[in-house]
């Protein structure tokens, strides 16, 4: 029963500031840490921003689960092919490595030149492929671990162990609402299962509840937990529902008069009126009859192939333009099958997986693009690590965090822009190394936050995504 | 008012600002210059290990004023001004020498940029004063010797409770009034919540306000603190501070079965008032400190309270020991001390007096545990005698001649041997069938054993069989024998003559009816590989067996002593079948079977030197061969006794051998510690033993063990300057937190922080009085009492505008704070309410999902699918199963915290989804349902009840008053529409239910 609230609330209050409206828009989280103790917002900037004018309103974020193969997809390796079949691996095996490095092994795929900018695709990414220039790469991304839990949290919340809040939580943090009628913070998992770490990826940690991310189930009538009871309870549907609200939303109005100056009992009945607004708008939201049949195709939705990632991409298209302001699209649940994670074959496991993104990541790309979003919306494409140039199991790669490609589209971003190499075999990063740090404090600074002031105190310490390193990669924004 | 903002400035989410904007320097000023551009980069990227404020110069360079880099450090000075390339502090931040790279994570080249023209342009630094040394020195409030302060007196009639003391003092010094007591109702519903998690039953609070005592209250809190519900309420709050959990957390999520006994002791001790220095004893070393009480040894589930990561455990084990010691240092400094100790993990704490050598040494205390599961015997009688024939096992084994210092083994071997003067007579009958399942060529030779041939196969199973009459056997006596045709002789056929019997059956097919399995009381052999017992033969376990290494080029004897004499009529049948299934050619190469029906006591087989020993007369023995009749004896003997103890329970902790998904972690001797700079383990530096803090007055601070001592002694130390009546920490950190257990906020508003990040007490002197005297008795019971009956705690939460100016954050206290339900409190008062709450107490965990399994390790669980009329399933929210990574959602959108991390305060949370969920979860219209149930089957005569009298009931239920005429009316209104069950749901959505007044 610790009460965050009442200092804020008391802060206002020493200051001399009133009560109620002001107040009230504080503990609801539709303003961030922007009206809270920060610089004050510029509210000549026009996309916002907490510490500088962000280039970015809005995040889409593609997680590809179980880390995806670098040099199958966009690090094309040419000594793989000459040096194939030798051992050149290290002789130990290294911490995180599920065994010991097998011998060079070449990419089982093609590889071509694409765009203006000659960016070398492997012939799994034909949709992204032909977007290339749209895009910045980042091709020395480095991670501080080789096991997918610690990689998996690193990704997302900065830190190795659970229990840290995620990007998502800290954007949700950091900038609050666009708008009131859709939850900020929106993850839409693959239907086949969670990631690596659960729940924990999406957590808000040791931020306040609301700024977790809400798990998404296009699976389910109601996408949005809870939005309306079961059909099992008629007696909280449709207009016993609306007349119920109501009356609660009464009775709590009378119990507060009776409690003036209760911030806490007047953010519950805001809350509630919001919760019946999003009753209101979120279905819409979820529902595709609104779509072209263009489109439809576009995102591959008529493909069984492609059919789910697309509609995932799809609606976080129609999220994002609604006004959720970060999205999290994942690619492959934990597990040994139907993910990046290829250890058994690359040749056999990697092009499912890469046929079911490419088409999908395309067409949000375009669409993206052509409803004008992409002016402030950014796009993510990322995993949690690389894999060996080595061998493992045949054909397949082991966990390595020692180089992966991570690439960014849209808003803020210098498209055709490319930062870093790994070393010949893709084993390590060479140069232009990008830390997940580097990563996460690149897209704070797009979204106008410097990640160095961005805190919250927990445990003593005042806790930032970025820990205490990180650098804004400047190469790679426009 | 000035110290009262001071102290709001430390409260809350505090937003510190590092300034520094590179770009905005004056023009020409190079003191400006230095300002704006490059001391905020020095602060950044520098200060950190080259300063006097983080207490720690590395290489005795200090950057934080101008003549700490012109001295230099141990390479010299580190800056030559104008001359960046000659400057060591521009080269180590350009990463070009292979030896000089700094700091690790290399600077934006824009930032290089500044501080090279810095340089060049001749390093001007206005910094000419010598920086204060480190503030992180032991003169801060919490380290402070603890001394009980005196009561406040003053004038006026003196309140009688310490706390009232305290706290009307300094209210009057600021002059502000308290508010008046708080109605009867909302008195016992406040602190019924709060003591029990529950509300007051109608009759419960009909009678006390009725009660017109003078000591209503205290007897009141009295029969809330005597009451099993309090230890289940008191325990949740100490879980969220320790992190504990029923799964791992992480990538593979698994559940922890046995991690409840710890949750039952934590439970049992709340409720029996446990003292605390026995409460942290036995936490990390119940094995210590109470051999002797089983009944503490679940306390030990504390050092496997937190995360465990299994994939990196099994493949990153260095990083993963680490992190986990880390994890356990954490725990356990924040939760007893309220020391965030790990802050010291990459260089020594930049606020508090904690070094990098005394951060190590907490983790050298944990260096011999893992976490898993452990053994335990929960009845006294069984714990005692497994201990005792363990030891008698292991004795025999590894020292024979100890076993003869115990009266009660001498005594047994004595009668042994007088008992049985006449030794077994053995027979061999002939076998009527041998028969081999994987192929061996079995001969008999003339002395009745069988010889195998032909190619050894990977695997056997040798089926013997003995037709009757037989006169009855009481035991049977299996001979492995050398032969000329083994490898060296066998009597084994894997290459070095070894054989591993995996397991060793008989069953008796009679003439007629069915055949039943002989059951084997005892085995022994005359020599058992270690690790490889003839136990191993009878266990069960195909992955188990009885081998011989190195023994092997000799003849072999094993003897199976039956439960119950086995005569075979004429057409009976004994099958005896050796299994040899363990792989590699591991198969018998020669052996014979004999039989006898003379007493089962003379059935041994004994090592050949006691066999010897025996041969000689008992009084012209040496004691070693004493001693190896008395291992040949006993051995058996324990191994019959083990088997027969019921088996033991299981407790998730953390010890130096524990079971888990790996399989069993053994720490044979506790892990070398060294301190590792940057945290970084490829860069180790000194070697340090177990030790805690060292800036506690007149508390040493490392512990000094003479070489073999085992790992328990380290964590038996740690307990004790623990609970030091030395050691500050530890009393004013319980104190704090029981505090906040009533107020919601403790005394300092940061429970595990104690140091210059967290926040002041703001009643110094009474946290310093509840602390000693907490040291003085050891109750938390009686400083729960008193805080309870307290006029403060009684004191009414509708406040005027003016004290909430005043004291708007309610540190002192001249009103009460309302505050919503927690999580537990919300769902166990739905419980209640609906009349479904199920009072059972103790035992596995109920799990509020259904579940399937997962792709790997971690199953999919599914929270909606519960069936809430399940047996157990509305048990108090205390014993249901908290998944870490997959939380359950109504719990998750009530504020339950992250479990990842401690979570010594919880937040508040109120957003649009929370209300979604707390108006639609399942849980909640499916108890909104039982509640209308309830409503309609109270009345008498269910067809006079009228409308407003069944709400008029389960306002009285959720909210426990009556209903206004307003409220009626709303509330009737929509049960004539939608039903009493939408009422329901309105009522538990209510913030009249939801909040404490």
């Amino acid at each position: 029963m610790s009460l965050l609230l009442p200092s804020r609330r008391d802060l206002l209050a020493a200051a001399g500031g009133g009560f109620g409206s002001v107040a009230l828009a504080h503990l609801l989280a539709g303003e961030g840490r922007g009206g809270e103790g920060g610089p004050p917002v510029d509210p000549s900037w026009p996309l916002g921003g907490l510490h500088h004018p962000a280039k970015v309103r809005r995040v889409i974020q593609l997680f590809m689960n179980g880390g995806a193969s670098p040099m199958d997809s966009f690090d094309f390796k040419p000594a793989l092919e000459k040096h194939h079949g030798e051992a050149l691996g290290p002789k130990e095996k290294p911490e995180g490595f599920t065994g010991p490095a097998g011998n060079v092994l070449k990419s089982p795929f093609p590889f071509a030149r694409h765009g203006e900018t000659g960016r070398w695709v492997s012939s799994m990414f034909p949709c992204q492929a032909e977007r290339v220039d749209r895009m910045a790469f980042l091709m020395a991304m480095k991670t501080t671990t080789n096991v997918h839990g610690p990689a998996s949290y690193m990704m997302n919340t900065g830190f190795m162990l659970p229990g840290f809040p995620c990007l998502g939580a800290w954007v949700s943090y950091g900038l609050g609402r666009i708008v009131d009628d859709l939850p900020e913070f929106v993850v839409l998992p693959d239907p086949r299962g969670l990631p690596y770490n659960q729940k924990g990826n999406f957590s808000a940690g040791f931020l306040p509840a609301r700024h977790q991310g809400t798990v998404v189930d296009l699976g389910r009538p109601e996408p949005i937990p809870d939005i309306f009871a079961s059909d099992a309870f008629p007696f909280a549907r449709g207009d016993a529902d609306r007349d119920t609200l109501a009356a609660i939303g009464r009775l709590n109005r009378r119990h507060a008069a009776a409690r003036p100056l209760d911030t806490q009992l007047e953010a519950r009945i805001a809350s509630g009126e919001l919760a019946a607004r999003m009753q209101l708008s979120a279905p819409a939201t979820f529902d595709l009859a609104g779509e072209t049949a263009a489109t439809i195709a576009a995102y591959g939705l008529e493909q069984k192939e492609t059919a789910d990632f697309g509609k995932r991409c799809l609606m976080a298209r129609r999220l994002v333009e609604r006004g959720t302001r970060f999205v999290q699209v994942w690619s492959g649940p934990q597990g040994a099958v139907d993910n990046w994670d290829n250890h058994g074959s690359i040749s056999r496991e990697l092009p499912p997986m890469a046929k079911s993104v490419d088409q999908p990541i395309g067409a949000l790309l375009d669409d993206l693009r052509d409803r004008g979003l992409l002016s402030d919306t950014l796009v993510i494409w990322t995993t949690e690590f690389g894999r060996t140039p080595f061998a493992q199991g045949g054909d397949g790669r082991d966990h390595n965090g020692g180089t992966f490609v991570t690439w960014l589209a849209g808003a803020g971003v210098k498209a055709g822009a490319t930062h870093g190499e790994s070393d010949e075999l893709g084993y390590q990063t060479a140069t232009g190394t990008t830390t997940v740090h580097d990563l996460q404090a690149t897209i704070l600074h797009l979204l106008g936050i410097d990640h160095t002031r961005l805190t919250f105190r927990t445990a003593g310490v005042d806790r930032r995504l970025t820990d205490v390193h990180g650098h804004v990669v400047r190469e790679v924004l426009a | 008012m000035r110290r009262l903002h001071s102290l709001l400035a430390s409260v809350g989410c505090a937003f510190l600002v590092i300034t520094g904007h590179p770009g905005i320097a004056g023009e020409g000023d190079p003191a400006a210059t230095f300002r704006d551009q490059v001391e905020p980069i020095l602060a950044r990227r520098c200060l950190g290990c080259h300063s006097h404020a983080a207490g720690q110069m590395e290489g005795n360079l200090a950057l934080d004023w101008k003549s700490g880099w012109a001295t230099g450090g141990d390479r010299g000075p580190a800056i030559i001004p104008g001359s960046p390339d000659e400057s060591l502090l521009i080269r180590a931040v350009r990463h070009g020498d292979a030896d000089l790279k700094m700091p690790d994570d290399k600077l934006p080249e824009a930032e290089i940029a500044i501080l090279e023209a810095w340089v060049r342009d001749g390093a001007v630094d206005p910094r000419v004063a010598e920086p204060a040394a480190a503030p992180a020195s032991g003169d801060w409030w919490s380290l402070r010797p603890l001394v009980s302060p005196p009561m406040p007196g003053g004038s006026g009639p003196a309140p009688q409770n310490p706390v009232d003391a305290f706290l009307d003092e300094r209210l009057a010094t600021e002059g502000l009034v308290a508010m008046p007591e708080t109605d009867r109702r909302s008195f016992i519903r406040r602190v019924s919540i709060d003591l029990h998690g529950l509300p007051p039953t109608p009759e419960e609070l009909a009678a006390f306000v009725a009660d017109t005592a003078p000591d209503a209250h205290e007897r009141l809190v009295d029969r809330l603190l005597a009451s099993p519900r309090f230890g289940e309420r008191m325990a949740r709050h100490w879980f969220d501070a320790i992190h504990f959990a029923d799964s791992h957390g992480f990538e593979h999520d698994v559940f922890r079965p046995n991690a409840w006994p710890y949750r039952d002791w934590v439970i049992k001790a709340f409720n029996d008032d446990l003292p605390w220095p026995t409460f942290v004893r036995a936490q990390l070393a119940a094995d210590v400190f109470f051999p002797a009480d089983p009944a503490s040894f679940p306390a030990l589930g504390y050092l496997g309270a937190g995360t465990y990561d299994h994939s990196a455990a099994a493949t990153a084990p260095k990083s993963f020991e680490n992190l986990d010691r880390d994890d356990m240092v954490t725990q356990v400094m924040s939760s007893l001390a309220s020391t965030t100790a790990n802050c010291a993990r990459c260089h020594a704490h930049k606020f508090d007096p904690v070094s990098q050598e005394d951060y190590y040494s907490l983790q050298a205390v944990f260096a011999g545990i893992g976490k898993g599961e452990v053994d335990w015997d929960p009845d006294p009688l069984a714990a005692a005698a497994r201990k005792r024939w363990q030891q008698v096992a292991s004795q025999a084994l590894a020292a024979p001649e100890t076993l003869l210092d115990d009266r009660e083994n001498v005594a047994i071997v004595a009668a042994w041997e007088s008992a049985s003067q006449a030794r077994a007579v053995w027979t061999t009958p002939p076998l009527a069938t041998f028969t081999s399942a994987f192929g061996t060529e079995l001969e008999r030779l003339d002395d009745g054993s069988i010889l195998s041939g032909g190619t050894a196969p990977e695997k056997e199973v040798i089926t013997v069989t003995l037709r009757g009459p037989h006169p009855p056997i009481t035991a049977l006596r299996l001979d492995l024998l050398t032969d000329d045709s083994l490898p060296v002789k066998g009597p084994g056929r894997a290459h070095n003559g070894n054989l591993h019997l995996s397991e060793f059956d008989a069953r008796v097919f009679p003439a007629s009816g069915e055949p039943a399995t002989v059951t084997i009381a005892r085995a022994s052999a005359d020599f058992n590989q270690e690790s490889w017992t003839i136990q191993h033969a009878l266990d069960g376990n195909p992955a188990t067996a009885w081998g011989i290494h190195p023994e092997e080029g000799k003849p072999h004897t094993a003897v199976f002593v039956l439960a119950a004499p086995v005569a075979l009529g004429p057409d009976d049948t004994l099958a005896i079948s050796l299994r040899q299934i363990h792989g590699g050619a591991h198969v018998i190469g020669r052996f014979r079977l004999s039989a006898t029906s003379g007493d089962p006591d003379a059935a041994i087989a004994l090592p050949a030197a006691a066999e010897e020993a025996l041969a000689i007369p008992a009084a012209t023995r040496t004691r070693a061969q004493q001693a190896s009749i008395a291992a040949a004896i006993l051995t058996p003997l324990a191994q019959a006794e083990l088997t027969k103890l019921p088996p033991p329970g299981k407790l998730y902790a953390a010890a130096t051998t524990a079971v888990n998904e790996r399989g069993t972690i053994v720490f044979p001797a506790p892990r070398e510690i060294h301190v590792l700079r940057r945290g970084d383990l490829d860069k180790p530096q000194a070697l340090v033993g177990p030790g805690a803090l060292s800036a506690i007055a007149g508390l040493p601070s490392r512990f000094e063990f003479p070489p073999g001592t085992p790992e328990s002694a380290r964590r038996a130390a740690l307990a004790d300057w623990f609970v030091d009546e030395r050691n500050p920490l530890t009393w004013r950190s319980i104190a704090n937190r029981i505090w906040q257990w009533h107020f919601g906020r403790g005394l300092c508003d940061t429970p595990g922080d104690f140091g210059r990040m967290g926040g002041l007490p703001s009643h110094p002197e009474l946290l310093d009085w509840l602390a000693a005297e907490i040291r003085r008795t050891g109750s938390l019971k009686a400083i729960h009492r008193l805080i309870c009956t307290s006029l403060a705690y009684r004191r009414d939460s509708v406040c005027p505008p003016e004290l909430l100016h005043a004291d708007p954050d309610n540190r002192l206290l001249a009103r009460m704070s309302p505050h919503r339900l927690d999580a537990e409190s919300f769902h166990d008062g739905v419980l209640l309410a609906s009349g479904r709450l199920d009072d059972t107490r103790g035992g596995p965990a109920v799990a509020h999902f259904s579940q399937r399994p997962g792709a790997q390790l971690t199953p999919i669980l599914d929270y909606d699918a519960f069936d809430w009329d399940s047996p157990g399933a509305t048990r108090r929210s205390i014993y249901r199963v908290v998944w870490r990574g997959i939380p359950d959602p109504l719990f998750d959108a009530l504020d339950f915290p992250d479990l990842g991390l401690l979570a010594p305060t919880r937040g508040f949370s109120a957003s649009p989804l929370q209300a979604l969920v707390l108006a639609n979860n399942r849980f909640v219209l499916h108890h909104a349902r039982h509640l209308a149930r309830r409503a309609e089957a109270a009345a008498p005569d269910p067809a006079a009840d009228p409308l407003p009298a069944k709400i008029g009931r389960m306002v009285q239920w959720t909210w426990q008053r009556v209903p206004t005429s307003e409220e009626t009316a709303e509330l009737v209104e929509l049960a004539k529409h939608h039903g009493l069950e939408a009422v329901a749901r309105a009522l538990f959505n209510a913030d009249e239910f939801l909040f404490v007044d």
